[in-house]
Formats: C-alpha cells, sequence, structure tokens
C-alpha cells in the first residue's frame, strides 16, 4: 500500500519540476514586467475590457494594416481627421482646420501644435507629410485611398499642403478608417516595418501597446499615454484589454457578470437578452458593413460561371434575414444603403430551380455528378453559421456537398492568398466595410484584379472591369451621375454577368456593454471601433 | 527488480519512438505545404526556399524524421503557425493549467468514486447497490461538452453560484499580482499567499472539475465495487466474518486496503484520458489550459501545435503507465516475472 | 472510452453462458433496440421527415417545443425530434462500422499474434503499444484535422485508435487456447495453421471480444460526437447530434432546447451501450 504513495508524490514532483523549468524565477503574471505598487491600484484606472471573436492583430504596420487590428488602431493612432456619422462630415482630430482651393484640387490643412507620437516627438507637417508618403510607397492595404494626391509639402511645422491630380474631398479621405494614420517613421533607424511587427507602436492616439500575446486569451493590452495632447483630466478609462472569446455565449455570460465591459457581437436571441437585462446596454445601429459570399472565379469547380450563378441562385437570402431576427437586412448589391452607387433593383432572390437548371447544363445537379465545393468562414459568428447551414440544405437539395470549416481569420485569409490555386477554397465568405464614406473600396480592394493576391478572393481578373473601376474616383469628383450609372453598371458585370459574389445582408450593429458605460455611440464609419478616450467609466 | 526494470523501460521507449514515428507521418499527411504556411502567402520565391531548408523539407522523408527526431530531443518542438511563438513554450504555458484541472477532477473522482464503490459493495444485489451502478454508468456515458454547457448555464449563468468562464479574474492581476514560478496557478497562489488569486482560481475551478470527474468518478465506483467484492470472497473475509466483524467492518478495515490497489493504478491510467476529455470541457470554459491551445490550433489548421499536443499527452501516458508498472513492480514481485 | 485495464476476464468463453438473463443486460438491450428502432424507422416515425435531410424553414426558427414540434425547432426552423431520430442512423452508423473494421482488424491480428507467438507476436504487440498510448479522441483529432471533415474521416480516425484493443484482448485468449489438447492434436495431424486458426483458434477467441465491443459501443458514440462538436465531424446538413450540440451551443441560454435533446440522445444512446455492456460482463464474469 506505501507504493500509491510513492506514485503520487513522485507524479508530484515530476508536474513542479516540469513546470518550474519552464518558468523559474517568479515571473508575475498579466502585467509585462513588474507591477508599480502605489501607482496603479486607485478606482481612476478602470480597464476596458472589449471582446471580439475573432483575433485582434494581422499586421501592426500603419501603413499596411488593413484588418480586424483596426479596433486597436484607431486608440492608438490619429488621421488628421474624424468622420462624424451624424453631421455626415469631417472634424477635426490631428488637423484643427483645413481649407480647400476653389477648384478642389490644393488643401492646406493646419496642424495641432502639442502633440507627441509615443516616441516622445513632435507630430509636425514634416512627420505628417513622411508618414502618408511612406503609406503611399508601400502602397499595400488602403494606401488607394491618397491616389489623388500629387504632392504634400510642408512649408511649417503646423501647415500641410497637397497638391491633387483631380479634384476629391481630401477631408473625408483623411479620415479613413485605414492608411490615413499619422506616425512617427523615424521611430526605429532599422526595418521599420519589423519593429513593428514586434508589437511596437509609434502613433499620437491617446494609448499606447502595453503587452501584445498572439493566441492568448487577453491577445492585446492599451495603456493610456501620459503625454496625449487631449490631457488625462477627468474619468477616464487608463486601460484597454482585448479579450478573444469566440463562444458568444460565454462572452455574453462574461458581460452580464460584469467581467468585460463591451460584447462586440452577440446573436440575436442574446441580444434580445441583453436588452431587457438591467445591467447592461445596448445599440443597434446600420451599418456599411456586408457579408460577400465570394466564389473562386479562377481555379476548382466555380471555374464555370453556371455553377457559381447556380450557387448565388441556392442562397436563401430572405430566409437568411428572417433567421437573423433583427442582426442584419436585406441588401441589395454591394453597395449598402447610404452610399452613392446604392440601388434597389438588385435585390437577390433564391431560385432553386434556375439554380438545379444551370446544374443540370453543366453536368451536375440531381441525377448528375455530385458537385464538392469548399467554403471557408469566420469562426464565432452565428450569422455566417446561419448562412453555411441554409446554403449546405439547400446545395444538398441539388446534390451539391459542401464542406465548411470555421476558421481563425489569418488562417482563412491565408488559405484565400495561398500561391498554389489549388490550396484555396471555391467559397471565400467575409465581412466587407468601406474605408471612408464612399463605395470604391468594395470595387478597388475586392474586385480590381491584384498581384500578389489581397482582398480579391474571388481572383476577378478582368481589364474592362479594372478600367471602370479606375475610373471611378475622378468620375465621383466631378460628375456624380455618370458615377451612379457607372457604379450600377459595374455591381451589374460583376454580380450578374461573372457572377464573383453574392451579398447575402447588410449588417446591424448590434453591441451591448456595461451599464457603467458613459457616453458610447456607435461610429459606424469605424466599423466595430470604440474610442475608448471619449467615454468615461461610470459606478 | 534491475532486469525487469531494464525490460520494462526499454519498453517504454520503443513505445515512444513509436508515438514520434506515427505523430510524424500523421502531421505529413497534411495537405498544406508548411514551409508557404510559415513563410506566409506573400513570400518571395527565396524566402519560401529558405524555409524549406529550415525545415529540411527537401530531405528525404528518414532524414526529416531524424531530424525531426534530434530537434524534439534537443528542445525544438517546432513553432507555432498560430502563435508564431516556439510550440514547447506554447506548451509549458497551458499543461499547467490543464494539469490543475484534471488533478482537481482526479481528486473529486477518488473523493465520491471509492466511497460509492465501497458502498455498492456493501449493498452488493440491493437497491443502494444497483442506483450506484446505474448512475456510474450514466457518468461515464454523458457527453462532457454537453454536461458543460449544462452546468455552466444552470449554476453559472442562471444561479449565479460559480463564475462563467476563464481561470480566475484577470483583474486580480492589478490588485494582487500573481508570482510565478509552477505556472499551476492554484499552487502558486497558495505558495505565495496570494489569497485572492487562490479564491477566485478554486471558484473557477469547481465546475469544469465535476464535468471532468464525471469519468473517472464513474470507473472508480465501478472499480472500487468489483474488486471489494472480489476480496470479500475470500479467505481472510470469511476468516473475519468469523471473527465477529460486521459487514461494513470486513469491507472498510480489511477489504478495502488491498482492493485500494487496482483502483489507484486505474486512477493514473485515466488521467491522459481525463487530459484529453478536458479538452471539450476547456473550450465551453475558456480554461487556458491544453485543450483551449488545441482548439485555437484546429481553427488554425496549426499543425505543429497539434504534434506538440500529441506528443505530450501520448508521451503522458506512457510516462503514467510505466510508473504503475514499476511501482506494481515493487510492490508485487509475481508482476516482473510476467 | 474503454476503461482502461478492464476486468474483463481472459478465458475462452462459449457465448451460450450468456444466454442466461441478467436484468441490467435486458434493461440495457431495450433501451439499445430502441435506440436501434429508431434509427431504422426514423424516415417513417419523424413527424417531418424532410427536416432530417436538407429541409429548413428559417420563417419557424426557434418555435419552442409544442403540440407541433414537442422537441422545439433549430435555428434554421427544422424540428428537433426528426433531427434527433434522424442523428440515430448517423450515429449508430458511425458506431456499427467502427466496431466491425476495428474488430475485424483487431481479432485477426490479435489472433496471428496468440497462435503464432514469437517475434510476430511481440512485433504486433508492440505496434498495439504505439496505438494505444494515444486516448482515442487525441489520434481521432489528429487524424481528422489532417483529413477533409466528414462521417468517413470520424468512422476511420476512430477505428484507427480502437483496434489495438481488440488485438490484445484476443491475443491473450488465443494464447490460451493455442495451448490446449485440441489445437495440439490438430497439429499433430498436419492441419496447416491457416486451417486451425480460423477453424479452432478464431471462434474460440469470439465471446470475450463480442461482449467487449458492445462495452464500447457507448466509447464510439461519445468520442463521434465529440468529433463532430469540434467541427471535425459529420457537417450540415446531415443530422448528428454532436453536430447539433455544436451548432446549438450559443442558444443554450435562451433556447434551451435546440442542445438539451440532442445531449440526452447521446447520453442515452451511450447509457443502453454500458448498461448492456456491464450486464454482458457481470454475467461472463460468474
Amino acid at each position: 500500500m506505501r507504493w500509491h504513495k510513492r506514485l503520487l508524490a513522485a507524479g508530484a514532483v515530476a508536474a513542479v519540476t516540469l513546470t518550474a523549468a519552464a518558468c523559474a524565477g517568479g515571473k508575475v503574471r498579466g502585467a509585462e514586467g513588474s507591477p508599480q505598487p502605489g501607482a496603479s491600484q486607485s478606482a481612476a484606472d478602470a480597464t476596458f475590457v472589449y471582446v471580439p471573436n475573432l483575433d485582434v492583430v494581422t499586421d501592426w504596420d500603419p501603413a499596411s494594416s488593413y484588418s480586424n487590428e483596426i479596433i486597436a488602431m484607431e486608440n492608438i493612432y490619429e488621421s488628421l481627421t474624424r468622420y462624424n456619422p451624424q453631421t455626415k462630415k469631417a472634424e477635426p482630430r490631428l488637423a484643427t482646420s483645413w481649407t480647400s482651393s476653389p477648384d478642389g484640387k490644393k488643401w492646406t490643412f493646419t496642424l495641432r501644435s502639442g502633440a507627441t507620437f509615443h516616441t516622445g516627438k513632435p507630430v509636425d507637417a514634416a512627420a505628417a507629410k513622411a508618414s502618408i508618403e511612406r503609406t503611399m510607397k508601400i502602397g499595400q492595404g488602403a494606401a488607394y485611398i491618397w491616389g489623388a494626391v500629387d504632392k504634400i509639402e510642408a512649408p511649417s511645422p503646423t501647415t500641410l499642403e497637397f497638391t491633387l491630380k483631380y479634384p476629391t474631398p481630401l477631408d473625408l479621405i483623411a479620415s479613413a478608417g485605414y492608411a490615413s494614420y499619422i506616425y512617427d517613421t523615424t521611430a526605429e533607424s532599422g526595418d521599420l516595418k519589423k519593429w513593428f511587427g514586434e508589437g511596437h507602436d509609434a502613433g499620437s492616439g491617446p494609448y499606447t501597446i502595453d503587452s501584445w500575446q498572439k493566441g492568448q486569451e487577453t491577445e492585446l493590452t492599451l495603456k493610456a499615454y501620459d503625454a496625449y495632447w487631449g490631457g488625462w483630466s477627468g474619468p477616464h478609462y487608463k486601460k484597454i484589454a482585448y479579450r478573444v472569446t469566440p463562444e458568444l455565449t460565454t462572452a455574453w455570460q462574461l458581460l452580464q457578470r460584469g467581467e468585460v465591459t463591451f460584447v462586440q457581437r452577440l446573436n440575436a436571441q442574446l441580444f434580445a437578452q441583453a436588452s431587457s437585462t438591467p445591467t447592461v446596454q445596448t445599440s443597434q445601429t446600420p451599418s456599411f458593413q456586408n457579408l460577400l459570399t465570394l466564389f473562386n472565379t479562377v481555379s476548382g469547380p466555380l471555374k464555370d460561371v453556371r455553377l457559381r450563378q447556380a450557387v448565388q441562385k441556392a442562397i436563401d437570402y430572405d430566409g437568411l434575414v428572417a433567421a437573423m431576427k433583427g442582426s442584419g437586412v436585406a441588401a441589395s448589391g454591394l453597395v449598402p444603403e447610404g452610399l452613392l452607387g446604392y440601388s434597389t433593383s438588385q435585390t437577390p432572390k433564391q431560385d432553386l430551380p434556375g439554380a438545379e437548371a444551370l446544374l443540370k447544363q453543366a453536368g451536375y445537379g440531381p441525377g448528375g455528378k455530385r458537385l464538392d465545393l469548399t467554403l471557408t468562414y469566420a469562426q464565432g459568428d452565428s450569422d455566417q453559421d446561419l448562412l453555411v447551414t441554409l446554403l449546405s440544405s439547400a446545395l444538398d437539395k441539388l446534390n451539391v456537398k459542401l464542406t465548411a470549416k470555421p476558421l481563425q481569420w489569418t488562417t482563412q485569409w491565408d488559405q484565400g492568398k495561398a500561391k498554389d490555386p489549388s490550396k484555396r477554397q471555391d467559397i471565400f465568405v467575409m465581412y466587407w466595410y468601406p474605408d471612408y464614406a464612399d463605395a470604391y473600396s468594395w470595387f478597388v480592394n475586392v474586385f480590381h484584379s491584384a498581384e500578389p493576391i489581397s482582398f480579391n478572393l474571388s481572383y476577378l481578373k478582368d481589364a474592362g472591369i479594372d478600367k471602370e473601376i479606375d475610373e471611378l474616383p475622378a468620375l465621383t469628383a466631378t460628375d456624380k451621375t455618370a458615377a451612379e450609372k457607372a457604379y450600377g453598371d459595374l455591381q451589374n458585370k460583376i454580380i450578374n454577368e461573372k457572377a464573383a459574389v453574392a451579398v447575402p445582408y447588410v449588417q446591424n450593429y448590434q453591441r451591448a456593454f456595461a451599464k457603467s458605460v458613459q457616453g458610447y455611440t456607435d461610429n459606424p464609419a469605424y466599423p466595430n471601433v470604440v474610442f475608448v478616450y471619449d467615454l468615461k467609466p461610470g459606478a | 527488480m534491475t532486469r525487469y526494470l531494464i525490460r520494462r523501460l526499454g519498453q517504454a521507449a520503443l513505445v515512444v519512438a513509436g508515438v514520434v514515428t506515427l505523430t510524424f507521418v500523421i502531421m505529413r499527411l497534411v495537405p498544406g505545404d508548411p514551409a508557404v504556411a510559415y513563410a506566409g502567402p506573400r513570400a518571395s520565391p527565396a524566402e519560401l526556399a529558405a524555409a524549406r531548408r529550415q525545415f529540411g523539407l527537401d530531405d528525404p522523408l528518414p532524414v526529416q524524421l531524424w531530424t525531426y527526431v534530434r530537434d524534439l530531443l534537443g528542445g525544438d518542438w517546432g513553432t507555432s503557425l498560430h502563435t508564431r511563438r516556439p510550440v514547447r513554450d506554447d506548451l509549458f504555458q497551458a499543461f499547467p493549467a490543464s494539469l490543475e484541472l484534471v488533478g482537481a477532477a482526479l481528486v473529486v473522482a477518488v473523493v465520491v468514486g471509492i466511497p460509492l464503490g465501497v458502498a455498492a459493495a456493501r449493498y452488493k444485489g440491493r437497491l443502494p447497490d444497483l442506483s450506484i451502478r446505474l448512475s456510474s454508468m450514466l457518468a461515464v456515458s454523458v457527453p462532457v461538452f454537453w454536461l458543460a454547457l449544462a452546468l455552466q448555464t444552470v449554476f453559472a449563468s442562471g444561479l449565479g453560484w460559480f463564475p462563467v468562464a476563464g481561470e480566475y479574474d484577470t483583474n486580480l492581476d492589478r490588485t494582487s499580482p500573481l508570482h510565478v514560478y509552477t505556472n499551476v496557478t492554484a499552487v502558486d497562489a497558495l505558495f505565495t499567499g496570494n489569497w485572492p488569486i487562490l479564491a477566485s482560481t478554486l471558484s473557477h475551478l469547481v465546475l469544469p472539475a465535476l464535468v471532468i470527474a464525471a469519468y473517472p468518478a464513474g470507473v472508480v465506483a465501478q472499480m472500487t465495487r468489483a474488486a471489494l467484492i472480489e476480496e470479500s470472497a475470500r479467505d481472510h473475509a470469511r476468516l473475519e466474518r468469523a471473527l465477529g466483524f460486521g459487514e461494513t467492518a470486513v469491507l472498510t478495515r480489511f477489504a478495502l486496503r488491498p482492493a485500494l490497489n487496482p483502483v489507484l493504478s486505474l486512477v493514473a491510467l485515466v488521467f491522459a484520458y481525463s487530459i484529453v476529455n478536458g479538452f471539450l470541457v476547456e473550450a465551453v470554459f475558456n480554461w487556458p489550459g491544453l485543450g483551449r491551445y488545441a482548439a485555437d490550433s484546429i481553427r488554425s489548421l496549426d499543425t505543429p501545435s497539434i504534434a506538440g499536443v500529441t506528443l505530450l499527452v501520448a508521451v503522458l501516458y506512457v510516462a503514467a503507465n510505466l510508473a504503475v508498472d514499476l511501482l506494481q513492480g515493487v510492490v508485487d514481485p509475481r508482476v516482473r516475472a510476467r | 472510452m474503454t476503461a482502461p485495464g478492464g476486468v474483463l476476464p481472459l478465458r475462452r468463453t462459449p457465448l451460450r453462458r450468456l444466454a442466461g438473463v441478467d436484468r441490467l443486460a435486458v434493461a440495457g438491450a431495450v433501451l439499445l433496440a430502441l435506440v436501434v428502432l429508431a434509427a431504422l424507422l426514423a424516415p417513417w416515425i419523424a413527424p417531418y421527415p424532410d427536416d432530417g435531410g436538407s429541409a429548413t424553414h428559417p420563417l419557424e426558427a426557434l418555435v419552442p417545443p409544442s403540440g407541433a414540434h414537442w422537441f422545439g425547432t433549430d435555428q434554421v426552423g427544422r424540428d428537433v425530434l426528426s433531427r434527433v431520430l434522424f442523428g440515430a442512423r448517423t450515429s449508430l452508423l458511425i458506431a456499427v462500422a467502427v466496431l466491425v473494421i476495428s474488430g475485424v482488424a483487431g481479432v485477426v491480428l490479435g489472433v496471428v499474434a496468440g497462435y503464432a507467438g514469437g517475434w510476430v507476436r511481440d512485433v504486433i504487440m508492440r505496434v498495439t503499444d504505439v496505438f494505444l498510448a494515444f486516448p482515442a479522441l487525441l489520434l481521432s483529432l489528429a487524424l481528422a484535422v489532417v483529413l477533409q471533415p466528414s462521417v468517413t474521416t470520424v468512422i476511420v480516425a476512430i477505428a484507427v485508435t480502437w483496434w489495438p484493443w481488440y488485438a490484445r484482448l484476443t491475443a491473450s485468449v488465443a494464447a490460451s487456447v493455442a495451448t490446449r489438447g485440441f489445437v495440439d492434436s490438430a497439429r499433430c495431424l498436419g492441419v496447416p495453421a491457416p486451417v486451425i486458426v480460423f477453424r479452432h483458434v478464431l471462434p474460440n477467441s469470439l465471446t470475450p471480444v463480442l461482449v467487449q465491443l458492445s462495452l464500447d459501443g457507448g466509447g464510439v458514440i461519445l468520442t463521434a460526437a465529440a468529433l463532430s462538436y469540434l467541427g471535425l465531424g459529420a457537417h450540415e446538413p446531415t443530422s448528428e447530434w454532436g453536430l447539433m450540440v455544436q451548432q446549438g451551443q450559443s442558444l443554450f441560454t435562451t433556447d434551451w432546447w435546440v442542445v438539451t435533446f440532442p445531449g440526452l440522445a447521446i447520453l442515452l444512446t451511450a447509457f443502453a451501450f454500458n448498461v448492456l455492456g456491464e450486464g454482458l460482463r457481470a454475467r461472463l464474469a460468474r
């Protein structure tokens, strides 16, 4: 009988030595580095805990960042202006005022004095010029927004002058959610991109990166930047934590119990429950964010346009919106309501006989060959789950087997960008939203040919469509009617002729957050972003 | 004894070698190209070639296997595609949390299972026996992920008796920071006298540990019952009864100790199973252990991490087996002859 | 999952010894028969047979249990009762396929090992050791990640981890059978080895394996449900209990019926297998 006691002792010793070897020295958990006794325990140090369902950071470089990290970037970096969805106008941010010449081709921004980067250097016109020029030179992500810019000059530390190739509302463009950030390009003498990639920042915003551990539950924490130009007097959140929670029920329960502050998205049922729960607040806002179902136009079975059209027709658009119970509305074409280019005539409808006929023509369908398709989508999104269930059921009736995989965003995206076309999916599901209040971003990013692949995940490559897309910005600036017509024409080509995409719904932003949060309004121009500095932590 | 020890160690080494080979083979079935996955889709051909060289993908398979083994022994378990950190570091961080959870579950299983087994044996064939047998069968039949959801909904979300998810309230990291020595939070908190974190961890442990305990508690109860019944039919029990000891005394005073031998070796063997069963529970309770790490890895198609988790648990299982056999060999010389 | 170190007696037992009535075994058999009947008759007894397949009715999503839908409807308006009944087909199909594949592979290898002995036995046993080192769910998980998720993947993944149990069991029984007089006499009479193995050794090794198989049915069902729950097994629109739990997971606090009934179905079926197996084992041990 002694032996089992020894067994347990041996096991305990082994376990302790194994783990102790991993982490000797008594590191302090959570806070990176050492705790600051006395300095940090007051009630004013409220932490804002944000719950997303996906990993936060895919790219730390403010020039090329173009994904989910926007929810952090907008709290770390600032642009010249910020868009106000109520007035539909740009408002001062790093620029305090601006003017444009009568022909709209010369813009002058006056910069705020006293703002500094987190590196300690002042935010001046030269720095702003350098960062926009670096962003344009790298040319990734949303860098296209500066496409109209011919020349940037910095005649004085607070004056920034843009000369444009064609007239365009530069104050709106400067408010874009991506690629508009002003940052310190001299933050690192070596490889700046690599330096960013290690989790450093060089912004001027109210918060700076505190710790970043990819793949951890609390992936990212930000802390207050003491020298922020707005100051820290009055109640503010001094820390932001991003706690990745793929399971909606868990996210909701954490909020209910006060362990987190803000949940990006629940499902319709939980949102209804949240609306009737006294300890939480909710907010619902129409958005410019729609779901894109991108079909692989280049390789795999969907190379055949008839099959793409068949899948388009198999989607139960009305049923999906009904099952979403208010978390989304029906879409009409690629452009959501409220933007130039929206038309009411593109509302899609399910058409199973039509889908069957198209499949038959291609030799598939009931009685024909079985068609196998793969689809990738985001983990932890109940609306996309619904789409997958409805689509796979409808396709099943048509002798099409759909294998759908919920993935982490980076994984899904990397697979979509795979060099070897045979490794890519047949159907790629993702959300899209504009970079500023303009529909151009759907077309130039998703349907313009691009090499290497970035977001053109239908792999469409059509010189005619490319040409029309390229003409859009100038057209929008000069002739609204012609631009509207061009948008209508392009949507017809992309959706109906090429069948590169189906648009199942436009999201309603449904947020749930703690009762104690004061001053929250959703700004759909910055999707899913909470400008935490603007909020007050209440009791 | 020495000969037995050497033979048994040799066998274990052989099994570990097989485990490594099998893991290697499975991971080489992956349809993707690990070099592409690592270097990223924007990698230039030169970067890709460098990645291929780094992973040794141009070498023949046996050479790759040898490289793999050499790296494992040298402590290089590969790099996670998801966290971009060495898999070994990730495992060292995640494993202690799993250990904490499964350890707590096994304590519960033993504390609940053994008395139930004794009671069943005492009332063999009567109503208590039948109900204990049935409930232990129920315990081993319940899908853990479903039980986890049900308990979470009822006791955490509904009644609010226990926290919903996580290992402890992370707000405590600021008010009473934890000094980490073993990475097992409860142990560290206990030894550094960090009572707030200890209390928080223990209350977070209750629900997931109960869920994981269901299966081992069931088998422990069944095993205890069977062993006791066998033991109490032996000659010494007849003698004890003749001496006037009551049935309960015969069972608990005399039969229980020898009967515990197989029960406790069973617990050691159930350990690895419970770690894997725990995977499903950790996902529900967002417990920062191997299971959540594995679930994340699945959604990121992160093969190096999956391979790491698989290897670690398999080796753990072999080690538990070995420990049980060796200790039995010490206690019972007959085992050595087998 | 199989309890490691199970207490099954490793001796030759004719099947007819099991014929005596054990109440537990009968109860398990009845329960299991109900599940099998549900599976076989699903298309006829399900109130909405189309819902077990690819029908959807999004306008009737998440209706609570009522006279029209005893178990309510799910997130796309399908009748949960119908899907639970059809789910029995998927689960039993997986269980039977896994047990047959791993049973046949295990028994053949086990008999060969037990009869041949020597290095053949050593090699086979070391290989089973390696596979036994992976808890079933773990290896299935690793396999399911590298293969495309489907019911077939689940069957293959679980069978790969399950056969060694039968190989070991059969080997030890076969070894004891092989030393018996009638096998020796056959060998002396010049009966070829394969004939001895399959005519004499194999039939005598089967009973304990059959009992073990019925005990393991529950484990296979649980593992398959777990794999589907992790998204590595069956996918929409297949009716599968683990998948149903996973799909309804975020609805548990608001629409309890979507998750509760498929979970109960898994529990009931695994329980039926376990009770039957226990009953048979108790009978055998007597």
